[in-house]
Formats: C-alpha cells, structure tokens, sequence
C-alpha cells in the first residue's frame, strides 16, 4: 500500500468553498476514509481500466440523455464520474429529516392554493404568486387528491462554505434523474465493489419500493390490483431512457398520451386486446400538456379528458396536475412563514437567499445589490435564463431593471451560491469541480415522505462553474449514504445478466408498442435479406463463388428490386460496395438500421438488454465512418457479422421471448417481409432458362440457407423442380415463402382468439389466400417453360409479392392503427 | 326583458371522426340581472354520456365525448332567460385610489378581482397597452368614466371586419393593425386596463338579434358575442363594457361566462380523431318573448 506522501488520490482545493472529501486542512473526512483506502493501492491505471469497463457497460446499456439541439443526434452517452460523492450517516439524518419537512409543507402549500387559499386571505403568499403563476392549472383547482400532491419530489441541494446544506431550487412537476441515480449506482456499485462494500453504502432499493407501493395506493378504484402507467413525453425527451428504465424497474408500462384514452371519465390503455382501465398515472409529462382539452390546446402529448377524469375521481396523477406551481423560485422568500404558518415548525432546511421583487423593500435590495444577485423569472417560463447581475454592461443593467420595474411580482433575484467541490477523475488527474445535489423524497401512506439515501450528483464542467446542468455538458456521480449499521438488503432489481422478457402481459400491449414491434421485425428481416445478398454477390465478384459469376447479374437484379440498391448500376467492386453501403435511400441498409436503431430506442422498456446489445452492435458494423474505404473482403467480414448478429437477434426472440403478442407481431413482421425477399428472390433466378440457370439455382439455394437441406434430399443434382419445392411450398422449411404464409396464418388467427371474434378478419383472409394459393399450385406445372420463360411461376410469385403489401396494410388498420393525431376545434 | 336563445354550431368532416371530447359553455350563467329558465343542449350523433358542471369561475358548462363515428356533429343550445337593466351607477372611485385599496385587500371579493389583473394566457400586461389607455387615465379621474373613454376609443380607432383575425390572432397584433372583431376589441380593452393593474374580465354571450322596430341591429349579433367587465370598487362592483358597439351593457346582452379571456370561456373547444378537414356553421337568434 503507498504511503500517504504517494498519495494519488489528491487535488488542489479551491480556494474559499467547501470541499466534501478534504478538510480545511486537507485531511480526508471520515465518511471518505473507506474510499480513499480502497482506492489507493488499486492506483489510477486500475481504476481507469475498470472505469473504461464501466464506460462500455454505460454505452452496452444504451443509458443517454438527449440534449436538445444537439447536431451529434438525439441519445448521447451519460456521463458518470467513477468517483461518488460520499455522505456520512449523522449529517444525511440531518438532510432526510428537513427534506421530509420540506416535502410537507410543499405538498400543504399545494394543497392549500388549490383548496380553500387560507394562505392568500391570511396574506401568508401574496395572490401574485399564485394568480399570476400561469402554472396555476384552474381547471384542477378543487380536484380530489389521494395520499399527497408530491407522490416524488426533489430538491436541488447547494453546500455552503461554511458546511450547510441549502435548496438551490424545488422540484414538484415531475422530477427527473431518481432512474439515473439508480443507474449510476448499478454501475458504481460494479466498478468499485471493495469500497461500496467497505463504506456500508445505503441502498436504493427500498426507496423505490415505497415508492412504487405509494403509486399503486393512489389507486381510486382497483385497490387491490391497480394498473399504473409511467406517462412519457416520448422518444424525443431528453430523459427518456430514464422513462423506460423507471417503467421496467417499478413494473408499470410505459405509455404515450396517444396510447391512453378518456371514456366515462375514466382513462383506459388503448391494447390489442381492447381498452383496459388504468388507475394510477405516474407522468413525466408536464402538467399543462396533460390535457389538450382543459389544459393547453396546443398540447399533442396528453389525453383528451384527463383533467375531468381526475376531478370525478376516477384516476389519480401523479404528481398532481397544477403541483408545477411549487416551482417558483418566488416561493422560496416566503416558505420560512409558510413553515410556521401550516406546520408550526421552522424550517429545517434553509433555501439559498432570495427576494421576490414584488415586495417593495425586496425590489430596493435588488436594485442596489445587482451586482451580487442572479435574476431569475418568478415562474418557470420556457426560454428565460438566470442573468449574472455581475456580467451586465451598464445598458443591459438599465434595461434589465426597467423590466423588473414594469412588472416586479414576475421578478426574483437570488444570492450567488458558491457550490462545494468534490475530486473528479479525469485522464490528467484527480480534479475538484463544483456540484449539486438532487435528492428525492416519495410520499408514504401516513403523510410522511421517505427520503432516498442518496441521489443523483451533477458536477460542473468547470472548476468555477456557477451552473450545473446536465443539458450543458456537466457530468453525474453516484452518491453514498454511508450507514451506520448494516444496509439493508432489499432489491427490486432482477440479479444482473437474468433474461428480461420482451412484453409483459398479452393483451395489454399498447397498440402502438405492437406496430413498433412489427416493424422492427420487418426491418430486421430486411437487413438480413440485404446482408445475404450482399454477401454472395461480394463473393462472386471477388472470384470466390463456386459457380462462377454467372449467377450475378440475377442477385444484383433481386437486390436492386428489394430496394436495397439501385438498379441498373455498374457491380464493379469498389462501385458495387458504395452501392450497397454509402447509399441512404429508403430501403438501404444504412437507412434501414437507422429506422431500427430509432424503434429499439423506443422500445426500450419492451426489449431485454442482451437484444438491445445485439441490436447496438449491429448499428456499429454497419456505420463506421471506415465504410467508405472498405475493400471487399473488409466488407464481407463486416457482413458476416451483420449476419451473426442478426442470428443473434433470431435466437433471442425464438428463446427469450414469451409468446404475448408482442412476439406475434414481431414476427409477423419478419414473416411478411421474408415471404417478399424468398419470392422476389425466386422470381429473379427461376423465371428466366438459359445456360446460366444451374449457376442461378446454386446461388439461389446458398443465399436462401437451403443448400445443405436439398443437398441431403437430392444429393448434388440441381434440378428446378425440387428447389422450387424447397423453397416455395416446403412448409418445413424456414426460409420457403409457405413456411412464412403458415406462419402469418397462425399468428393472425391466435391474434383474433385475444379479441375472442369467430368471424376471420380481412387480414386473416388475405393471409389465408395466399397460403391456399402456395397450397395448391403444382410445383411441375409452375416449372413449365413458355417462350423460354416460366410464366405460370412467375404470374405466381406476382400475385403473392403483390398480396403482401396488402396484408401489412390490412393488419395495421385492424390492429395497429391508433388513429392518428388527437386534433381540436375551438369556436367563438 | 326575456329572451328565447338559440345557438346551433354544425360541424361537417371530410373524413370519419372516431372519437370527439368536447367542453362546452353555452348555458348562460345566472348573475344579479339575469335568470335562467331552462336550457336544453341537444347533440347529434348523441354523446355517449354528458357531465354538467360549474368551472374555477363559476360558469356552467357541459363534458360530453362522441364515441359514435360521425361525418357529421351538430350541436343545438337553447335557453330561456329573463334580463333586469343595469341600473345608473353613482359616482365611481378614482381607479388610482381603487389600485391602492386593491393592493392590500385579500377579502374573497378582493382576491376575485385581483386576480383579473395579471397576465392570462391571451393577455399579456405589456408597455404599449399602457401607453394606449394612457390618455383617459389621468390621476384621480373617477374608474367608470375614463373605461367608457377608452371603450369609446377602441370603437373609434379600430375598424370591425370579420375574417381579418382568427381566435390565434395575438392582442399586440390587433393593437397594430387596429381590425379585428368583438373577442380582440374585448382583449385590447382588458389588456389596457390590467396594463394599468385595473381587474377586468372576458365576457362570452349574446346580443338581441331582432331589436325592436327604430332600435338599430348591433354589430355581432349574428354569432356569439364578447365584451368586458371591469371592476370598479366593492360599491359599483363589476361593470359591463362593450367596445364593439360603444356602450354600456344593460338588458340587451345576454351572459354565458365569464373569465380571464376568451381562452377560459370559448363556448365550444373539442378534440377528435380524424376528420380531416372540416367546416363550421354556426347560427344563433336571440329573440325576445312577450
């Protein structure tokens, strides 16, 4: 072990804030001390080769956060520090008690303003703040609230110089980051096993589960069994991973506005199986954009309705629509009154300084002390930054207290805070960078909140940083609670590496998370139809094939018509490469894994981790920016890869997927677009006769995987009849247009047996059609040649190629369609 | 004065509607001058339930859904309601006097009208709105006077013209272009007033639409109509303004609702799926019964 004077683990202090891991006198704090000596001897290279394996497990995972405008695309990689933010026990008891007390009278507050507003004629809260809030939802004043108004809230938390905790700024909306927290501990937790164990890190797990026991006690109706859903803004959200990773920890489904639906007053989950009742609404959408009836029309993200279901008592949210009003910066000059006022405590939890500038003696504070002083909206407007009264010019200073002077009440100003450090680990060193914490606290049933040990940790990318924010490039740390006694061990967590299943129910998959699956399936497919292709082609041209070249000019032929290139381009190699790999058309490759990589985004909470593994990698083997310089054995390696993994994604829906629903649609994805690519495939080296034809058959039979089937059945000799067969009408064989016919057939018919209808429907005839047809052709006859050519096949084929189409479209109206954009009317 | 009101919106889809919410306020509300009878709402296709309730602001309105796949939406309201005039009112305090008795007051009265003094979602408290009313508040001057000045002025700067704006049209344009119809006219005057830290609210309703014989016809009697209500201290209470026809609401206007603008009242707002394009009828009579 190194001895103190060798000491890795050290950085310089900044001057003058408090730093969380070094005393005053640069000792290392108590909490620390477990750390740092798990640390020391495992020095800087070990801890930067696990981190990079933590790296990969962030990148594996698919944790991002989207940042908005971002030109690198929508999902960046998280950002986590491996050194965590360490809280002894003492101090966090200190921080739990307050940030349970603040929870309290922020929920007391809420539910006084949308109650009986004794605090408005009592003169507790100036009527600005509340009135003039447009965060101030009238349509849910009066509504009924189960349990609490902040099922989760959260706190931002600032450290002093002087060692005191201050809230920078509350969260009541619907607070993000506790799925990160989660996230970062799995990781951390993993990278640093030794110390996470030395320091007797609290866990996380209970906190989740009350959590998720508070959710399902919100339930009006359904008591005993109430279905929650976590409501979702969408992919786009900057958050959105965390959406799909509370959803699968807490159990709840994800869902868009568009997947819900008001009837009776009652909201129902719009499924395969028909509309099922939900109780409990945990939304990370804002409140205003709930209801595009009561609330903002301009909203397309909620449901039509809401706002009267919750008033007639018939579903709860959480947190409750209008809870947004406790955001207000403006609130936080008043809660020390508001304290005494509604609990008849003190506040235990200072807030960092701020004056509202609607009182009067508040606004000549301001205007002499701007300089020291952020200004700041009273209410969260979209787009209104905090101003540095400091970094004004003189002009701007004018102009700014002309505006709080027009309109004062919409005007706060507050202390700069000189945030605490703690060391962060970079490849040039351990550095100290400024932080903030968020914690969370969950309501509980006896009207107490239980606060989360731990949080989620930002840190500044600067060392001078007075912001902190995730959307600004800053980065997280994990954050240990160290216990007194023994942590607890409850886990809400499936042990690491066990199968996730890919749906959770049968009936109750959203209709729109089954048109995802049955694209996914589709473009899947595709991809491995390209790949094939490709990949015989690449062969013939390099001179590899065993027939010769003679066959290429049909495999370019069916690979022009799937789409994937083209037509009538030149198949020189370097050409035929760019062709296939640097073309962005619709149906190429590179845009059809890009419309994969969007589902499987999407379908974050419905896919296991190893799909998303395989599903990422994929994306990578076809998008290196090397693409373009690729010689043809490099791309045929790329493509056999390609190949493997989409294998892999077979196996894993053959093996790790229950057969819901969701797995039929999927793979009635797959099957239609099979069927297409088998006989597309057959149309381009049967139709025609020639003295190619042997060589056609040979390469038909290997990019279709059925050479080694004919050749056990026929032993060598190529005879069009008995591939034909194979490949067409064989219903054993995986890969032949029948086997995919029977396969729809059945799944459609088992997709019916859900919605209990005896009658076929339209997409069960189509399929049932074009089966019949395969059924009963006679593979002799369709092999006759007129004028050279096999007409009867090909009419055929035609007719089936053609039905598909048809039966994607008849599937979708019957199944998938959720109607399109909710729309409104508005009339004077 | 009673009146037999009709209000029929039609609304025609290119395409299948398979679903349509609707919050509607077209049943007048009662106030001190004004009785309600009865009113009947008829919808077709008929909604698959109907909720009556009272909204934040008091104001009656109906939650209806049609689950029933339609081409075609009709709505009818009909109320009978019986009008007292406005009586005179006495002398008004100074509206910079009522700002300071306001300032302090936190009466349920008081709060009420405060909280029609700040920014709504369709009125934001803006400079210029400040600077048009600037000219018939001079210090002192008693509320009723100088509101029927700058009611009096909007009806003369600005020129009626239906179609010129659409309920999208934001106040500050309508105060540049100086057109619009009787919804802007109300924003403006509501925009100038809270612009000044005055309460005044949005009024939805109805006009008269066959005065009688040598009474002139006024403007919006056609359609809905909107006018604003401005509060002019405990004693006079809420006054009716209305800029369109420049004058003082008494017995021949017909309430609906009230709020902070058009955005909480509008008599009808919807959300359906599908559809496609789609147009509107709406007629409305207002007859008087002997």
């Amino acid at each position: 072990m190194a001895d103190g004077d060798e000491r890795w683990l050290r950085y310089e202090r900044t001057a003058g804030v408090h730093d969380e891991m070094l005393d005053a006198e640069g000792a290392t704090r108590e909490p620390w001390r477990p750390l740092v000596e798990s640390l020391e001897p495992l020095g800087p290279a070990e801890l930067a080769r696990r981190w990079e394996g933590a790296r990969r497990l962030i990148r594996e995972n698919g944790v991002t956060y989207n940042v908005y405008g971002d030109p690198r695309g929508t999902d960046r990689p998280w950002e986590l520090d491996p050194l965590p933010l360490v809280l002894g026990p003492d101090e966090w008891a200190r921080v739990r008690g307050a940030l349970a007390q603040r929870a309290r009278l922020l929920d007391a507050i809420l539910a006084d303003v949308y109650g009986e507003q004794k605090l408005l004629r009592e003169g507790h809260l100036p009527p600005e703040l509340v009135f003039a809030h447009p965060g101030y939802l009238r349509a849910c004043h009066g509504a009924p609230a189960r349990l609490a108004r902040l099922t989760l809230y959260a706190a931002d938390l600032a450290r002093a110089p002087n060692g005191d905790w201050w809230v920078l700024g509350d969260r009541t909306q619907a607070p993000s980051g506790a799925g990160y927290a989660l996230e970062n501990r799995l990781v951390s937790s993993r990278t640093l096993p030794e110390a996470f164990r030395e320091s007797r890190v609290e866990r996380l797990a209970g906190f989740f589960q009350r959590l998720q026991h508070s959710l399902r006690a919100l339930a009006p109706r359904h008591v005993a069994n109430p279905r929650v859903v976590l409501l979702t803004p969408g992919p786009y959200n900057e958050t959105y991973f965390e959406h799909a990773y509370l959803a699968r920890y807490l159990g709840f489904t994800l869902v868009e506005g568009g997947d819900l639906t008001v009837r009776d007053r009652a909201v129902f989950l719009k499924t395969l199986g028909g509309l099922e009742p939900i109780d409990v609404i945990l939304r990370r959408v804002d409140d205003g954009f709930c209801d595009p009836l009561s609330l903002r029309s301009d909203s397309s993200l909620g449901i039509a309705g809401l706002v009267h279901a919750v008033r007639a008592g018939n579903v709860a949210v959480a947190n409750a629509l209008g809870s947004g009003l406790a955001e207000s910066p403006a609130l936080l000059a008043f809660l020390p009154g508001l304290c005494r006022a509604l609990l008849g405590e003190e506040l235990a939890l200072p807030s960092v300084a701020t004056w509202w500038c609607g009182h009067e003696e508040a606004l000549g504070y301001v205007q002499a002390h701007l300089d020291e002083l952020v200004l700041k909206p009273a209410f969260p407007y979209a787009g209104l930054e905090p101003v540095f009264g400091a970094h004004l010019s003189a002009a701007e200073r004018a102009a700014l207290l002309a505006q709080i002077r027009a309109r004062p009440h919409a005007f706060v100003a507050q202390e700069q805070v000189a945030l605490s450090t703690a060391p962060v680990f970079a490849p040039e060193g351990v550095r100290a960078r400024p932080l903030v914490l968020r914690a969370y606290a969950a309501a509980c049933e006896d009207h107490d909140w239980e606060v989360m040990p731990g949080g989620l940790t930002r840190v500044a990318v600067a060392p001078d940083s007075l912001v902190v924010s995730m959307q600004r490039g800053g980065g997280s740390k994990d954050t240990w609670v160290c216990s007194a006694g023994t942590p607890s061990a409850v886990t809400l967590l499936r042990p690491a590496g066990a199968p996730v299943e890919l749906t959770r129910g049968g009936a109750e998959l959203p209709s729109r998370v089954a048109d995802n699956l049955f694209w996914l399936g589709r473009y899947l497919e595709r991809c491995e139809g390209a790949a094939r292709l490709a990949r015989a082609i690449i062969a013939r041209i390099s001179g590899e094939g065993a027939d010769g070249d003679a066959s290429l000019p049909a495999l370019i032929d069916a690979l022009a018509r799937s789409g994937a290139i083209e037509e009538g381009a030149s198949h020189e190699g370097r050409a035929f490469l760019d062709r296939v790999f640097a073309n962005e058309s619709p149906r190429s490759v590179r845009a059809t894994l890009a419309a994969v990589q969007q589902l499987a985004f999407v379908l974050r909470d419905q896919i296991s981790l190893d799909t998303w593994r395989v599903l990422s990698e994929l994306q990578q083997d076809a998008s290196g920016p090397s693409a373009a310089s690729w010689s043809l054995s490099a791309a045929r390696d790329a493509l056999n890869r390609m190949i493997v993994r989409l294998s892999a994604w077979s196996g894993l829906t053959m093996e790790s997927m229950t057969r819901t629903l969701g797995w039929r649609f999927a793979d009635m994805g797959r099957r239609i677009e099979r069927a297409t690519w088998v006989a597309t495939l057959l149309d381009a080296c049967l139709v025609e006769t020639g003295d190619d034809e042997p060589a056609r058959l040979e390469a038909l039979l290997e990019v279709a995987e059925s050479g080694i089937t004919y050749r056990r059945r026929y032993r060598g000799e190529l005879q069009v009849v008995a591939v034909l067969d194979l490949l067409l009408s064989d219903e054993t064989n995986p890969r032949s247009v029948g086997f995919q016919l029977a396969a729809l057939e059945e799944h459609l018919a088992q997709v019916r047996g859900v919605g209990a209808a005896a009658e076929r429907t339209q997409p069960e005839r189509v399929a049932l059609a074009a089966l019949a047809r395969v059924r009963l052709a006679d593979v002799a006859e369709l092999c006759r040649v007129d004028a050279g050519k096999r007409l009867r096949l090909a009419e055929l084929l035609a007719r089936t190629t053609g039905e598909l189409p048809a039966l994607s479209d008849a599937l979708t109206r019957s199944y998938l369609s959720h109607a399109g954009e909710a729309r409104r009317i508005e009339r004077f | 004065m009673r009146y037999r009101v009709t209000h029929e919106t039609a609304y025609a889809y290119e395409e299948l509607v398979s679903i349509c919410h609707n919050e509607v306020r077209l049943e007048p509300r009662e106030t001190e001058r004004q009785t309600r009878f009865a009113t009947l709402l008829h919808v077709e296709p008929p909604p698959a339930e109907t909720h009556a309730e009272r909204d934040y602001f008091g104001n009656p309105f109906h939650f209806f859904t049609v689950e029933e796949p339609h081409h075609r939406m009709v709505l009818v309201s009909e109320s009978e309601i019986e009008l007292a005039p406005a009586p005179e009112p006495g002398t008004t305090p100074a509206w910079d006097a009522l700002l300071e008795e306001l300032a302090g007051d936190t009466s349920r009265v008081g709060l009420a009208a405060r909280e029609m003094s700040f920014a709504s979602p369709l009125v934001p408290v803006a400079a210029e709105f400040a600077r048009y009313a600037a000219a018939d508040f001079a210090p002192g001057r008693p509320i009723l006077p100088a509101v029927l000045d700058l009611t009096h002025r909007i009806h003369a700067d600005f020129a009626y013209r239906p179609g010129a704006t659409s309920v999208a049209t934001p106040v500050r344009e309508v105060l540049e272009s100086r057109v619009g119809v009787c919804q802007d006219f109300a924003h403006v005057g509501i925009a100038c007033l809270r612009a000044l830290g005055l309460p005044a609210r949005y009024v939805s309703g109805y006009l008269h639409t066959r005065p009688a014989p040598g009474t002139p016809r006024l403007v919006g009697a056609d359609a809905s109509h909107a006018w604003l209500s401005v509060w002019c201290g405990a004693e006079a209470g809420w006054l009716d303004l209305d800029p369109t026809n420049d004058l003082r609401v008494s017995d021949g206007h017909v309430t609906l609702a009230w709020g902070r603008d058009y955005a909480d009242v509008s008599p009808i707002k919807g959300v359906f799926l599908g559809g496609g394009e789609h147009t509107v009828e709406v007629a409305v009579e207002v007859v008087a019964q002997r």
